[in-house]
């Protein structure tokens, strides 16, 4: 009678199956076993995870940065996480793969979690680059790789779960999740920048002025980069 | 003897696509939302919902026209169904749509970006009910063929190009 009870899982215990036992946990979320518990400590580890890396990242500059980034990172993470695991379920139902939306948006925090402790994992990488007083562009370039490759295996772990599934929709859905995220990751973290700050800039703002989109952003390089220019020259110090 | 018309849905299938039948008729309304605010126009709050229902509403009855002159379709109930299937797909779609598609228009200053986004969203949503329509006209009813395939074809393409082409000159009349 007493082995029949359901006992909720720490916090720690899920961290620490996350790391050491993926399949058991995606088990877990497969079956609907303590999904609110799950989704719980794994918002919280992302908070946590991305709040570190973001507080690393900001050390490049220092100061009040830190702060900023240490706040923005979290939110851009479970900001994606809120605006795409729906459209996980819909386009999956709409294939006919039985609608879960809980046990999705337990999925892909699970799996973005797992994303943010291999990023937490990397900080001492950052730091020692920021020791090291790596140029500001080599640093963009290594915190670019290390997000990829967090990315990839967040990617992973969603794939490899949906592929035990049986049933219509998955591969559509896994797809379309792709895309959204993508997009929806993109702006989120472009509207929230900057993260990581030059050492000599003299002020920093918690978050720019909207002044378009990432994709206007992507347009415009494309446009200069073909000898399109929208000024005759590019803007001093001080200049707007 | 009852003279009574067969019942294309049966009560309890109906009562349970309802909620999906209903995101199908809200979502479009969404979307025009959407562009409405960028464009601060009301016109496509309405405009949206008829481009996207008066397109299948007029190209719905020449895919049973043409797969019944082929000699491979299935009972006009079960063509019935299967669009009331892939209408309720297009409506749960979308409304997962909804919120990544909102996001994206309303932090961008560009009405570009919402016509993209926008486009994006009705485009997905339409070509995953295809999808589904597909799948519920050929497995039972329909043998397949290549001739019921090709009509299949024929049919998606002339009716994304007729919407997408209602849906580039409503969106030139408003973003303009």
């Amino acid at each position: 009678m007493i082995g029949a009870m359901e006992v909720p899982a720490p916090t720690l215990g899920l961290v620490d199956q996350l790391l050491r036992d993926r399949d058991a946990m995606l088990a877990r979320i497969a079956a609907g076993r303590d999904l609110a518990a799950v989704t719980r400590a794994m918002v919280a580890t992302i908070a946590i995870a991305m709040a570190i890396v973001g507080a690393a990242l900001g050390s490049y500059r220092g100061g009040v940065q830190i702060g900023y980034a240490a706040i923005k990172l979290p939110l851009v993470l479970l900001g994606t996480a809120a605006l795409s695991a729906p459209a996980l379920t819909a386009i999956g139902a709409s294939l006919g793969r039985r609608p879960r939306l809980t046990a999705d948006l337990a999925l892909v925090v699970t799996a973005l979690a797992f994303g943010a402790l291999m990023l937490a994992a990397c900080t001492p990488l950052i730091l020692l680059a920021r020791a090291m007083d790596l140029s500001y562009h080599r640093m963009i370039l290594g915190t670019v790789a290390i997000f990829a490759l967090a990315g990839v295996a967040s990617l992973r772990m969603i794939i490899h779960a949906l592929s035990a599934e049986t049933g219509p929709g998955r591969g559509s859905a896994v797809i379309g999740l792709c895309i959204v995220f993508a997009l929806v990751g993109g702006q989120l973290s472009w509207a929230l920048r900057p993260y990581l700050v030059r050492p000599r800039a003299e002020t920093v703002v918690f978050v720019r002025e909207v002044e378009g989109s990432l994709f206007d952003a992507i347009g415009g390089a494309m446009r200069s980069a073909r000898g399109i220019y929208e000024r005759d020259r590019a803007p001093l110090p001080g200049e707007d | 003897m009852s003279l009574a018309p067969p019942e294309v849905l049966p009560r309890p299938e109906l009562a349970a696509r309802a909620p999906a039948l209903a995101l199908a008729a809200v979502g479009p309304i969404a979307i025009g939302g959407i562009l409405a605010l960028q464009a601060s126009s009301p016109t496509p709050l309405v405009a949206v919902p008829a481009v996207v229902f008066g397109v299948v509403a007029a190209t719905a009855p020449a895919l049973y026209i043409a797969t019944a002159t082929a000699g491979s379709a299935p009972s006009l109930a079960a063509v019935v169904r299967a669009f009331g299937v892939a209408l309720g797909a297009f409506g749960i779609a979308l409304a997962g749509l909804l919120l990544p598609a909102a996001f994206l228009s309303l932090s961008s200053v560009a009405p570009s970006t919402t016509f993209l986004v926008a486009t994006a969203a009705l485009g997905g949503a339409g070509a995953l009910a295809m999808r589904r329509l597909a799948r519920e006209l050929d497995p039972k009813a329909m043998k397949p063929s290549l001739t019921s395939g090709a009509v299949f074809l024929v049919w998606s393409v002339a009716t994304l190009g007729i919407a997408g082409r209602l849906w580039w000159d409503l969106a030139g009349e408003v973003m303009s």
